[in-house]
């Protein structure tokens, strides 16, 4: 496919996604559906995973705080732990043309092949549509979805709201730990959280 | 060699790049210095630290609530056995909107301040180590930054150099004051409202802004609207949803008070001035119909009436000649209600540049009394008869040639006829001050409204053409008598310059006045004499009665110690003390609402004053409204934060007793009489 084909695609789905999103989700809320395309140019719909968890992650590969959970493999870990339960994990960049983490799809494909990383799709959403309908202020930033398509939780990934690698380990995973109780039919302890990060970098 | 060194170079750049900036050791693009007020603390006392930071331009550090993205500083200290550090406090941050996402940042130099502890067995050298974790950003990059920083103190005699001093009074200058008394907030679907109590009669600059410490109930990137509504200050802006008791930083340009609110029921500001949406109606028509009925009376004024008189009989002449009187007489009055709209319009977007903040507050200012007294003065003689208002030759010729266009001929008339109007323009620009913006628009709306009705009526209703009154002595008289009402009007505004600025202040103002009137009846005795250039000694003496509001503005700090009270200061304290004299010094600042209810209900009361006069009590205040360091430092001494504070020395004991922070009479005389 040439580069042309590609730009002419996302513009027609971006268009496709463009409508406005209703505000920002409360927990035990229905969330707003979303489409935007992946990193291969596909349409993903969120309302195709209706009956399955799914996990919202908000990534800048150019800020420390994503840098310390990728860098230390810890969110690669939290992806490949979700998934293998079953979860649908979405990685989503909001960063605007640009601005810092802004990527077309082969640069986001060369960052999770580089990282390792294990989402399901990885969504780039450069107008900040999915990101601003759900509220996301920074990066990292989780929410999870459950199978009636409400919100169990959003926030943070951990309790040590720091830029240092070595917080992880004394940290409690806030997204392990819902999922986990979520599994165990129990409601969820922690469903809200201060997120912290870098903020989103949105067109301004 | 070059080679070897750039390979290299180009080696640690790889190192470095991309991932490494974040882990690179030491700071990152802001200067921190860790500063100890004393560097020879005494033991078991307290010093303050300070990180003196500066920010790189284009880099921002957090307050402690970073806002929607961002971190506070964390600091890990190292320090000998026995000490302790307090939390951080914070100078008031600036907001920075980046994306529609609010940060709360320092973009230039600040300084966090810190209390440390100092054992009481300490001796010799003292070394304080501390590791902090920041970030800083820009609008588009973040950085996070760690400083080991250190200072290495030697425990003495607590001196502290007179430099220092200065810096950290202007460091804890920037610091927001406790406000005494605490807040209530209500979080109602998406809306938020605070109330802080805050007196009416404190002074405050600048915009006024809601910084929450506590997170979770604010929408920080939300607009807030911040009204000064009697003795609180009300905050509107979006929330999420009750979170318990929160804290928060209320700043009024630099100005910062520290607030604690619990949640609670709070009414909407009464300040209409600041919500226009819940303008009375019956406020706005009143406002209305008075701008119309002064529009018509201005149909009668000298300059005025020939205008009239000759677009009658122009009118009359359109009908013979089978022109339309009714579209002229609407035109005309188009033209005229426009012009009024369009002034209006300017005196309100001048305003808006003027101020944020309610204008029921700024009736408050005894400087906007004085203002308005001169004008009310001059209008009243206006109509007294002591100078007169002539609109320019040329416009009622214009008029009475009606060739350029009704609408034209409105507007020209309405325009160029201002000066002649000043008296009804005058008292409009006054309600433009107060009023809120759509009732002030329309009383200008009315004012152009009454001015054409009279013609309005000539077009539609032709009979009336007859029945117009001649130009005559009897206008004369009305004018007259139409100066009483605006008399009492000044005589009123001077009743409530006295009441905010004392009598010194009222004296001013009536100064002011009359110097302005003379200047006016001046100008009267040379507009009869036909000389040119009759405003000249107006203009001049009226610029110096404006220029007395410069002395106004101080009249009500003055006069508002109690009787027999005198200003605080720790010579004068010490001495009273060293003679054995009874004293009660009592510290207060105006924003302190907890201070005025004290003062008014049971300070100042004839009971209380009585009793500390009888007993010989020498009583000083401290006013720390500016947040006088020297004060600061005493407050902080009898470990408050800040005012109320009341300290009675009774003889013969050493140390103050520090009474509770609300007072009752009976707790004052009981004292004042030994007990």
């Amino acid at each position: 496919m040439t580069r042309p084909v590609l730009f002419g695609t996302a513009i027609a789905a971006v268009a496709l996604v463009a409508a406005p999103l209703p505000a920002e989700p409360d927990v035990a809320k229905a969330v707003p559906n979303f489409r935007a395309l992946d990193m291969h140019g596909k349409v993903v719909d969120l309302s195709q995973y209706r009956g399955k968890t799914v996990v919202l992650e908000w990534n800048n590969p150019g800020c420390p705080f994503v840098k310390k959970h990728y860098g230390s493999g810890n969110m690669q870990k939290t992806q490949a732990a979700a998934t293998a339960q079953g979860v649908v994990w979405l990685t989503i960049n909001s960063s605007a043309p640009g601005q810092q983490g802004n990527m077309s799809g082969p640069e986001a494909q060369k960052f999770v092949a580089g990282a390792k990383a294990k989402p399901t799709a990885y969504l780039l959403d450069p107008k900040g549509l999915v990101g601003k309908g759900y509220g996301a202020k920074t990066t990292p930033h989780l929410y999870i979805i459950d199978g009636k398509g409400q919100l169990a939780y959003k926030g943070g990934i951990d309790d040590k709201p720091t830029a240092d690698v070595a917080d992880i380990a004394g940290a409690r995973n806030h997204v392990l730990a819902a999922l986990a109780e979520m599994r165990a039919g129990k409601p969820v302890s922690v469903p809200e959280t201060r997120p912290y990060g870098c903020s989103v970098k949105y067109a301004s | 060699m070059t080679a070897v060194r750039f390979g290299l170079m180009a080696l640690m750049l790889w190192l470095f790049s991309g991932v490494a900036i974040a882990q690179a050791p030491g700071e990152q693009h802001v200067k921190i210095a860790l500063v100890a007020e004393s560097d020879h603390p005494a033991p078991g006392s307290e010093v303050t630290l300070a990180f003196a930071s500066v920010p790189e331009k284009g880099w921002h550090a957090y307050w402690l609530n970073p806002g929607d993205a961002g971190l506070p500083a964390r600091a890990e200290w190292t320090l000998p056995r026995g000490a302790t550090t307090g939390e951080f406090r914070y100078p008031v941050p600036q907001r920075l909107t980046i994306a529609g996402l609010m940060n709360y940042v320092y973009e230039g130099p600040f300084a966090p301040l810190v209390t440390l502890k100092i054992p009481a067995d300490a001796k010799g050298a003292f070394p304080v180590r501390v590791k902090l974790n920041y970030l800083v950003c820009t609008d588009a990059i973040c950085v996070p930054g760690k400083a080991d920083l250190a200072t290495d103190l030697q425990i003495g005699d607590g001196s502290v150099s007179p430099d220092r001093r200065a810096q950290f009074d202007a460091w804890r200058a920037a610091l927001p004051k406790p406000l005494g008394a605490e807040g209530t907030y209500q979080v109602e679907g998406k809306a938020l409202r605070l109330a802080v109590p805050f007196p009416a009669a404190a002074r405050t600059e600048g915009e006024g802004y809601f910084f929450p410490a506590t997170h979770g109930a604010f929408d920080y990137a939300a607009a807030q609207k911040v009204v000064r509504d009697g003795d609180r200050v009300v905050v509107d802006t979006a929330g999420l949803k009750s979170v318990g008791p929160i804290e928060g930083l209320l700043a009024f340009g630099k100005q910062g008070f520290w607030v604690r609110a619990v949640p609670g029921t709070v009414p909407p500001a009464a300040n209409a001035a600041a919500a226009p949406a819940q303008l009375p109606w019956s406020g706005a028509v009143l406002a209305f119909l008075g701008a119309v009925l002064g529009g018509l009376i201005l149909n009668i004024m000298p300059c005025v009436f020939p205008i009239l008189s000759l677009k009658a009989l122009s009118l009359a002449k359109a009908n013979a000649e089978g022109g339309s009187p009714r579209a002229e007489a609407l035109a005309y009055t188009a033209g005229v209600v426009l012009v009024c709209l369009a002034l209006g319009g300017a005196l309100l977007a001048l305003r808006a540049g003027g101020a944020t903040l309610g204008w029921a507050f700024q009736l408050q200012d005894p400087r906007v009394i004085l203002v308005l007294l001169l004008l009310v003065t001059g209008i009243s003689f206006n109509l007294a008869g002591l100078f007169e208002l002539s609109a320019p030759g040329f416009v009622n010729r214009a008029a009475s040639k009606g060739t350029g266009g009704a609408f034209m001929t409105g507007a020209l008339a309405a325009f160029v006829a201002t000066p002649c109007t000043g008296p009804f323009m005058g008292a409009a620009l006054g309600a433009a001050l107060v009023l809120p913006w759509p009732a002030a628009l329309a009383v200008f709306g009315g004012l152009g409204l009454g001015i054409a009705l009279p013609f309005l009526l000539l077009g539609f209703i032709p009979p009336l053409r007859r029945l117009l009154p001649r130009p005559g002595a009897w206008m004369e008289t009305l004018r007259r008598i139409l100066s009483v009402p605006m008399f009492l009007t000044a005589l009123a505004l001077a009743w409530v310059l006295g009441k905010q600025a004392g009598v010194s202040g009222m004296t001013l103002g009536l100064a002011a006045a009359l110097l302005a009137t003379l200047g006016l009846w001046w100008t009267g005795l040379r507009q009869r004499r036909g000389k040119a250039l009759a405003w000249l000694p107006a203009a001049a003496l009226l610029l110096i009665a404006i220029s007395s509001i410069a002395w106004v503005q101080a009249a009500p700090a003055e006069a508002k110690t109690v009787s027999g009270g005198e200003k605080f200061s720790e010579a004068r304290l010490a001495e009273l003390t060293a003679q054995g004299k009874p004293v009660f010094a009592y510290f207060t600042a105006d924003w302190c609402l907890t201070c005025k209810v004290n003062e008014k209900a049971v300070i100042e009361t004839e009971a209380v004053e009585k009793a500390l006069a009888d007993n010989k009590v020498t009583v000083l205040v401290g006013d720390w409204t500016d947040g006088d360091p020297v004060l600061g430092r005493f407050i902080e001494r009898h470990n408050r934060a800040g005012v109320p504070l009341y300290l009675w020395y009774k003889p013969g004991e050493a140390e103050p007793r520090v009474l509770p922070q609300i007072l009752t009479q009976g707790m004052l005389q009981d004292l004042a009489a030994g007990k």
